[in-house]
């Protein structure tokens, strides 16, 4: 017994703190390089004059693709809402994924939609296409409504994608907010970057709570429930600070599903969106990326820091279990369907950098997480447990959580500090001393049950529900 | 193990100043960090807790100021004398100076609502304004910013400068031209040819950095959008060494429909860089250079893909007819991007296309028919 426990202990105080250091030495780096990035980016872009866009016929066209299943409460104020959009080269696709509720039936008599005989370029296989609507009106002429059998979420942007005819093609969420001058902001690195750019992403926000008008987003309040305004401060921590930074290092995996702009010609040739796996965004980057390398192409992904998009995060610890279940089997799904990437210096950067990072980090951490409140659980059954040692080593992680997430807080009061209201940003830094010992354990768990569901066959997305925005503007109102 | 410690402090105390060298290294470690991340949050959070405070004082106190300069230049918009600019300016000059300009940020925002009032108006009330800024010698500020280290102050003199059409800068504007700094670059660039009396597209001769996508925009919307300037034929750059300066000169050639160009575009045909060369071809296909069309037609075939999709839709523009039948044999070509781009080529020769449209419809097989009916459909346009 002794000497097990000589084992664990210096397995204990050893190796796994040394992984916890060399974790929070990653994250004090990516936030050093997030730093200089954001002040870059602002630094640059404080003198651009966004409207020479809007105006111009030099303008990449842009296709906006947004996937619909069943969003009958609010598919006719979304589409709207897209179709206002402040960019003058740019079309609206709307893909319903086979909906078994009233929402093709409320598109075609809203925007007076007839079937159109289009000849369908199908460069990426999906499922059969019911049909192709054209609005009578001029007025809609921008807005082209796909029907199809139901196939998820990749199954309908890919479709979408074969319709396409523009250059570039923005993959939202039908049910997301898009700020007005959002496609201005993600087409200009596509613009102005020596090398040729294949993706842009933007930041994406927690809608719950705020003030949401047709469609338009009026005012940001922080969200009323716990659980939505701890994924603010998470949302702020991961867009501000890890995305930029791998944006500064070219290492970017992931842009988000929310929103998205890619190349056209570089998605179709690294065969489009994958219908196999859960976590379709991470692996089409990742996919694009490859391509490139592959054929020995020069390229970027960016990351812009703006707000250009607000969603309705999970308020109910059940529907955000579900979310993060998926987040993990897509993230491992990835990970394995790219295995050959791990420390491949063929990919460079890609290869011995972004993928283990997220091997180590994003998909191992939980687990080690976990596997050390277990040891720790076991030894202390056993008595072998020194007690101060252990305080301190919680406290040191506890302190860093919320320095991190204060020095996130601090990124978003320095940049574009959309919680102006004070009581709000003191609700923000209230989170950052609450998340690590609230939040942060529910995560580990939501972790480990997406690894043990991926082990165990489970390939369900996971049902969102959504509360939607329509009874908040009545309060407000 | 607590009941030893009188209270938590003396317990911290003891931890830190008497057994921290004692104590084992990564505890010792985690103690250092607990330190310094503790250190570190409380700053942080006095840091954003003063800042908002202060935010919101400076807040009132610029209100304050706001209010008062925009009444003041409020008075010069609605003022309705029919004197000259320069004895308006000095009938509100007094007032003006009455502000405490001394202090920078009032100096500041002056500065900046004259510039902004002066590019909403026109005419006696945008000339009272500029009379105003340099009675004022607000243009001081942006003379010495021209000479700063710092290329974001450059960039906010010359858009000053620009704004309040201060010609005179224009030679010292014309030094950032070639700057390593592309938006400083950017920014001299387009304020030069807004400023330069005599030659504003100098800087093209000179340009040896590139002038991306997004500068070329900007160039393109403030060289069309600029009054009294003197167009010249940007033919004369369609041979520089710099790519980007024949990119930006084909969109101009096109935009002015300059037919002088014509003979260097088809010289770009063999250009290696496939986006001019591409440019090149949908600017003769827009100016529907007829005499282009032989040239294009025999260049197809040994292009790649997206240059021939280019020499189809020319072709398709130009629709003189000599090439009805080339375009009808790209309707069977077994790429799809070609068959649609030369039945779209055909539809653009008018009766002609439409009637050869229907031929084409009646002897096709079902996927090149659902391609006609596509093309024929006015409310498609992919």
């Amino acid at each position: 017994m002794a000497l097990y426990y000589s084992f664990f202990e210096q397995f204990l105080s050893n190796a796994i703190f040394y992984y916890a250091l060399i974790v929070m030495f990653s994250y004090m780096f990516l936030t050093f390089l997030s730093a200089v990035e954001m002040k870059s980016y602002l630094r640059k872009n404080s003198y651009v004059d966004y409207k020479a866009i809007l105006v111009s016929p030099n303008a990449p066209s842009v296709s906006i693709l947004a996937p619909a299943f069943n969003e009958e409460a609010s598919i006719i104020d979304n589409v709207r809402s897209l179709l206002s959009l402040h960019y003058s080269n740019f079309e609206v696709i709307i893909i319903n994924d086979g909906s078994s509720d009233n929402s093709m039936p409320l598109l075609i008599e809203y925007f007076g939609l007839e079937k159109v005989k289009f000849a369908l370029n199908q460069q990426i296989k999906t499922k059969p296409l019911r049909g192709i609507y054209k609005s009578k009106n001029p007025a809609f002429s921008r807005l082209t409504i796909v029907d199809k059998d139901n196939g998820g979420k990749s199954d309908a942007l890919n479709m979408g994608i074969n319709v396409s005819g523009k250059d570039l093609i923005l993959c939202i969420d039908v049910d997301c907010i898009v700020e007005q001058d959002a496609i201005l902001k993600m087409v200009k690195p596509f613009l102005d970057e020596g090398k040729r750019v294949i993706a842009t992403g933007g930041v994406v926000r927690i809608a719950n709570s705020c003030e949401v008008r047709d469609g338009r987003l009026i005012n940001v309040n922080m969200p009323d429930k716990l659980i939505p305004r701890f994924q603010v401060l998470e949302y702020i921590r991961a867009f501000l600070m890890g995305r930029m930074a791998w944006s500064r290092l070219n290492g970017l995996l992931l842009i988000s599903g929310a929103m998205g702009l890619f190349d056209k010609d570089i998605v179709i040739k690294a065969g489009g969106y994958n219908h196999d796996t859960v976590g379709e965004d991470m692996e089409l980057v990742v996919r694009m990326r490859r391509y490139m390398h592959d054929h020995d192409l020069k390229y970027r992904i960016v990351y812009t820091p703006d707000p250009l998009c607000w969603t309705e995060s999970p308020s109910d610890v059940k529907i955000l279990g579900r979310q993060r279940n998926r987040w993990t089997r897509g993230t491992m799904e990835v990970l394995w369907i790219h295995r050959d990437l791990f420390f491949n210096p063929r990919y460079g950067f890609l290869g011995l950098l972004s993928y283990p990072y997220w091997f180590f980090f994003e998909w191992l951490a939980p687990i080690l997480e976990c596997l050390g409140i277990l040891a720790f659980v076991g030894l202390a059954a056993f008595g072998y447990i020194n007690w101060e040692f252990s305080l301190i080593l919680f406290l040191m992680v506890y302190f860093f959580a919320i320095t991190l997430s204060t020095i996130a807080v601090l990124f978003e009061e320095m940049s574009y500090q959309q919680y102006t209201k004070g009581r709000d940003l003191f609700k923000l830094l209230g989170m950052a001393l609450l998340e690590p010992i609230m939040y942060h354990p529910l995560t580990v768990y939501w972790s480990i049950r997406g690894n043990i569901d991926k082990l165990t066959g489970k390939k369900a997305w996971g049902t969102m529900t959504r509360t939607g925005f329509k009874s908040k503007t009545k309060q407000a109102a | 193990m607590y009941s030893s410690y009188s209270s938590i402090l003396e317990y911290l105390k003891d931890l830190f100043l008497v057994r921290l060298p004692y104590l084992p290294s990564n505890i010792r470690s985690a103690l250092i960090i607990i330190l310094f991340c503790t250190i570190v949050f409380i700053e942080l959070y006095l840091y954003i807790s003063v800042r908002r405070v202060n935010q919101n004082f400076n807040k009132k106190v610029k209100s304050k100021w706001y209010d008062q300069i925009s009444n003041l230049l409020t008075e010069i918009i609605i003022y309705e004398d029919e004197s000259d600019t320069d004895a308006i300016v000095q009938h509100f000059l007094p007032a003006f100076k009455k502000l405490p300009l001394y202090r920078p940020f009032i100096k500041n925002m002056l500065t900046v609502e004259i510039l902004n009032y002066h590019s909403n108006f026109t005419g006696k009330t945008a000339d009272v304004l500029k009379g105003l800024y340099l009675s004022l010698k607000l243009d001081k500020q942006a003379k010495k910013d021209l000479k700063s280290n710092h290329w974001e102050k450059k960039i906010k003199a010359i858009r000053e400068i620009t704004q309040l059409n201060l010609r005179s800068e224009a030679e010292t504007i014309l030094k950032f031209t070639d700057e390593d700094n592309a938006q400083l670059r950017m920014e001299a660039q387009a304020a030069f040819v807004k400023l330069s009396d005599d030659n504003p597209f100098r800087f093209l001769d000179r340009a040896r950095e590139r002038i991306l996508d997004w500068h070329q925009l900007v160039l393109f919307e403030v060289i069309t959008k600029t009054k009294n300037i003197q167009i010249p034929s940007f033919a004369k750059w369609l041979s520089s060494k710099n790519d980007t300066v024949v990119m930006l000169c084909l969109k101009l050639v096109n935009h002015y429909q300059q037919w002088e160009a014509i003979p260097d575009m088809v010289l770009l045909f063999k250009h290696a860089n496939l986006k001019i060369r591409a440019k090149a071809i949908e600017n003769i296909g827009k100016m529907e250079a007829e005499m282009v069309e032989e040239s294009l037609f025999e260049m197809y075939y040994n292009q790649p893909l997206e240059i021939k999709l280019k020499v189809i839709e020319a072709i398709g523009r130009i629709a003189s007819g000599t090439y009805l039948d080339f375009l009808k044999s790209r309707a069977y070509s077994e790429e799809y991007k070609i068959r649609m781009a030369g039945l779209r080529a055909i539809k653009l020769h008018g009766e002609v296309g439409l009637s050869l449209l229907s031929d084409i419809y009646r002897e096709s097989a079902l996927q090149n028919r659902s391609m006609v009916e596509h093309v024929l459909d006015d409310r498609i346009k992919n």
